[in-house]
């Protein structure tokens, strides 16, 4: 790639990064702030277990050293975040970070698959129909996407183990899902990925999102020109018509994907960011909570970073904008 | 079901203070050794250490890494254990104890084997007892004066006032002076909680990076190695699965199985079905601020409205006891001569109007004009279906006597705070667990009412707290008893609560697993003996 090309790319990136640093603060100040108005404390979880008086959760904030007032517990987070602690886990006292990033990775093979799942179903669907137009092939099998995406992951997860665990024994039984035998751990894997790609409302969405935009670009004066001249349409209208509304989709989508994880990791008993989130909720675990929100905003922001970049790298004037 | 937990003080047993000689080091009963038995569990243990895990999780897999003083066997003697023989001063004040030789403690890679001493007692009470270790178990040995090291191998344990059954607390479980980094009290942030070493059976081998926790047999375990070669604890997040997998094989054992699904494994001829006693009950519990329910009568109509036995059929098949009082069935305390009051709707009808209500228009209960409304909340639990029909089966009974019942589900958190904080309800749903213990003081004292105290109803009559006081400072067994079969004869009559039942506890495991005893609410503490048939070892 030339430096010519380079540039904007940098000068995106740096706006980009900018403002997801001011954008991880307001996450932060905002996820504080609900969690402090939320009943409950995070001493409970210590305290459970025990005559929970009023003094023995004074001496145990006391104790752990956590000032009293909302915006020094607040500053004395953002402090130590700043130099790169999150602190530890109420519940455990294992390091939020380190865990976050260790259940975050399963989040993001189980994200980066479903979104591969719900691409490799939307797109040849959608680009048949805006190229053919609805007709016999398309139509049933959009209608049936259509469907499959307005079922709620929890029933969808339930009625897949059933049918594949349960009835054919085609997967490893292994909720949980290893032991031993980590040769089909992979296998086991790939039913919430599955679930969570053609569920969750995602592919549906995509076929019509990718459809109009490629119709619209097949209509435009220079895919005319193109075919007139004999070249190929393709090749015109991969950039506008396909590559950019892809990203535009992953980047719109993760934020969903990443919510539907919550509900799939908990069905398939799938270690990962979700289901550490929904845990650290019940027990008010707030620096794991907190750690929680600030990886599901930096990955939001990289979804958007990556189609900033593309974007711009396709059409360098965007850089301008 | 999710329960309030309750650490209760003084435990229930009665022994010999006895001394017994010291076990052989190999077990020499004949048995193969080998095998791996995997297990379900509710979730995955915040930490696995004895002094700062407050949950069943981890007490459970404490009882597997590590020893107390004293022991309970099977028929609930105390036993030795880390100690082998004690001594009481005749004035009850002080314990001496005679330390085993020949135990150690799990080694650690690349380190030498150490030798269980005096010194890791005397370390142990003291981090359990620092300000800043946070434990359950404070309250509880707070009778404790001193302890002191008289030799290697000989501590002294000085109370502060002679207490009934002392002995018995002398259960708690010794960890290493060398295990902890800080030296004077343990927090979660330790990497001990993670990563401890006892000197109990199996050892800590590691937890996978799904949170699987891999224990092996502890080869020096001074009663002798354990049976089987390894335990796996497994996490699950949905109990329904958790059948399913013991069905497949995936697991051989649940701790407690779902009493919607004993049918299922009981009629499945390759698993066992146990049941071991539970020390807990469900209740709806009284708000007697409200001055609707501070009249006995309203609180006893309820009580007489209700048809325990048919929910306890329908919804749990049948699997417990219907209580009468405020103790455990299993419990010394229970007082079998009170029986639970009948169903009886029309006697609940004619309490409610003994009290001065009413039926109007509507079909219900009125006094003053005043509509005879409650609101009823209960905290959403994992499981909560067969919750949800006991509270909507108590909503109908209600109605039927003309009482109206808003249901409302809360959050566990938001509940707790709800119940025991703001003590914003008129009647709760929930249970209470106990020890082995029958201590019920902090329930139906008056001088336990307040904020996040336990007798969130509050409760206060005179002659309770009474009997209460007295039970605490008596030290005949015998007496307390009587003392509690009348508390329990009061409380009964008096209804703060209406009691329900005691739930028939279930493990369910495959029966290749044999001479599988269970302790009521550690499980895990006879697992040594634990074996399997060499063909059954896969």
């Amino acid at each position: 790639m030339k430096l010519s090309a380079i540039r904007p790319i940098a000068l995106v990136l740096s706006r980009e990064l900018t403002i997801t640093a001011l954008l991880l603060l307001g996450v932060s100040f905002v996820v504080f702030i609900i969690l402090y108005l939320s009943p409950g404390d995070p001493f409970s979880v210590l305290l459970e277990g025990q005559v929970s008086t009023e003094e023995a959760r004074e001496g145990l904030r006391e104790a752990m050293g956590v000032p009293k007032s909302w915006y020094s517990q607040y500053l004395s987070w953002l402090t130590n975040m700043l130099q790169g602690n999150f602190g530890t886990s109420v519940r455990t006292g294992l390091p939020v970070l380190q865990e976050v990033l260790r259940m975050g990775l399963n989040t993001v093979v189980l994200t980066i698959g479903s979104l591969f799942i719900t691409l490799l179903l939307a797109v040849p669907l959608a680009l048949y129909s805006a190229v053919r137009g609805t007709d016999r092939i398309s139509w049933p099998l959009t209608m049936f996407s259509y469907v499959i995406s307005a079922l709620p992951v929890f029933w969808l997860g339930y009625i897949v183990i059933y049918f594949f665990t349960h009835k054919l024994g085609i997967f490893p039984m292994a909720f949980g899902y290893s032991s031993g035998g980590s040769g089909s751990a992979w296998l086991y894997a790939l039913l919430p990925i599955f679930v969570l790609g053609i569920g969750n409302g995602t592919v549906s969405e995509v076929i019509r999102f990718l459809r109009s935009e490629m119709s619209r670009v097949m209509a435009e004066d220079y895919i005319r020109t193109a075919r007139a001249k004999g070249a190929s349409v393709w090749k015109h209208s991969f950039k506008e018509g396909l590559l950019i509304p892809v990203t535009e989709i992953i980047a719109s989508k993760i934020p969903f994907i990443l919510g539907g994880a919550v509900i799939v990791e908990q069905v398939f008993n799938w270690p990962g960011m979700g289901k550490m989130a929904w845990q650290a909720a019940q027990d008010r675990d707030y620096p794991v909570i907190m750690g929680v929100a600030i990886l599901a905003a930096v990955l939001v922001r990289l979804g958007s970073l990556f189609q900033s970049v593309v974007y711009v790298a396709v059409n360098p004037r965007a850089s301008k904008e | 079901m999710k329960r309030i937990s309750l650490v209760l003080l003084s435990l229930v047993l009665m022994a010999a203070a006895a001394s017994h000689p010291a076990q052989a080091a190999p077990k020499k009963d004949g048995r193969p050794n080998g095998g791996s038995l995997s297990y379900g569990e509710y979730g995955r243990p915040a930490t696995l250490d004895p002094v700062t895990s407050n949950e069943m999780i981890s007490l459970r897999l404490t009882e597997l890494m590590f020893n107390g003083l004293v022991g309970i066997n099977e028929k609930q003697e105390i036993v030795p254990e880390l100690a082998e023989k004690w001594e009481r001063s005749p004035d009850g004040r002080t314990y001496t104890f005679s330390l085993r030789k020949d135990v150690t403690w799990h080694p650690r890679e690349g380190e030498e084997t150490k030798p269980f001493t005096a010194d890791d007692v005397v370390f142990t009470y003291k981090i359990m007892m620092h300000p800043r270790t946070i434990t359950p178990l404070k309250v509880r040995y707070e009778f404790i004066e001193n302890v002191e090291k008289l030799d290697d191998h000989t501590v002294r344990f000085t109370l502060k006032r002679p207490i009934l059954n002392a002995l018995a607390k002398f259960s708690f479980k010794v960890i290493p002076k060398h295990g902890p980094s800080n030296p004077l009290y343990l927090t979660r942030d330790d990497a001990f909680v993670q990563n401890p070493i006892g000197t109990g059976p199996f050892m800590l081998k590691n937890i996978t990076a799904e949170r699987e926790i891999i224990l092996v047999a502890n080869e020096n375990y001074f009663k002798g190695r354990p049976h089987a070669d390894k335990f796996v604890a497994k996490p699950f997040a949905d109990q329904n699965i958790m059948t399913q997998a013991l069905m497949f094989n995936a697991i051989d054992m649940i701790v407690l199985v779902n009493p919607r699904d004993i049918p299922e494994i009981q009629g499945d001829k390759r698993f066992v079905l146990q049941p071991y006693n539970a020390l807990s009950y469900s209740f709806f519990g009284y708000n007697a601020r409200n001055p609707l329910l501070a009249d006995k009568r309203v609180r006893k109509a309820f009580t007489y409205a209700v048809n325990r036995q048919e929910m306890l059929d329908s919804f749990f098949n049948g699997q417990g006891t219907i209580i009468s009082g405020p103790f455990a069935p299993g419990s010394w305390a229970y007082n079998l001569d009170v029986q639970p009051a009948a169903f009886d709707p029309q006697k609940a009808v004619a309490l409610l109007e003994e009290a001065g209500f009413t039926r109007g228009a509507d079909g219900f209960m009125q006094k003053n004009g005043q509509k005879l409304t409650l609101s009823l909340k209960v905290p959403i639990e994992k499981e909560s279906e067969a919750v949800k029909r006991v509270v909507l089966a108590f909503k109908n009974y209600l109605k039927n006597i003309g009482v109206d019942i808003k249901v409302e589900f809360k959050e566990w958190q938001a509940w707790k705070e709800d119940v025991f904080l703001e003590h914003d309800f008129d009647v709760i749903f929930a249970s209470w667990v106990f020890d082995d213990s029958a201590d019920i003081s902090s329930l139906f004292h008056s001088g336990e009412i307040g904020s996040w105290k336990n007798n969130f109803g509050g409760y206060s009559n005179p002659e309770v707290d009474g009997l209460i006081n007295e039970s605490k400072l008596t030290l005949d067994h015998e007496k307390r008893r009587t003392i509690n079969r009348k508390l329990h004869a009061i409380l009964a009559e008096e209804n703060p609560y209406t009691f329900l039942w005691t739930l028939t506890n279930y493990a369910g495991y495959h029966k290749k697993v044999r001479r599988v005893a269970i302790h009521p609410y550690k499980f895990f503490s006879y697992a040594d003996e634990w074996f399997m048939e060499e063909k059954d070892q896969k």
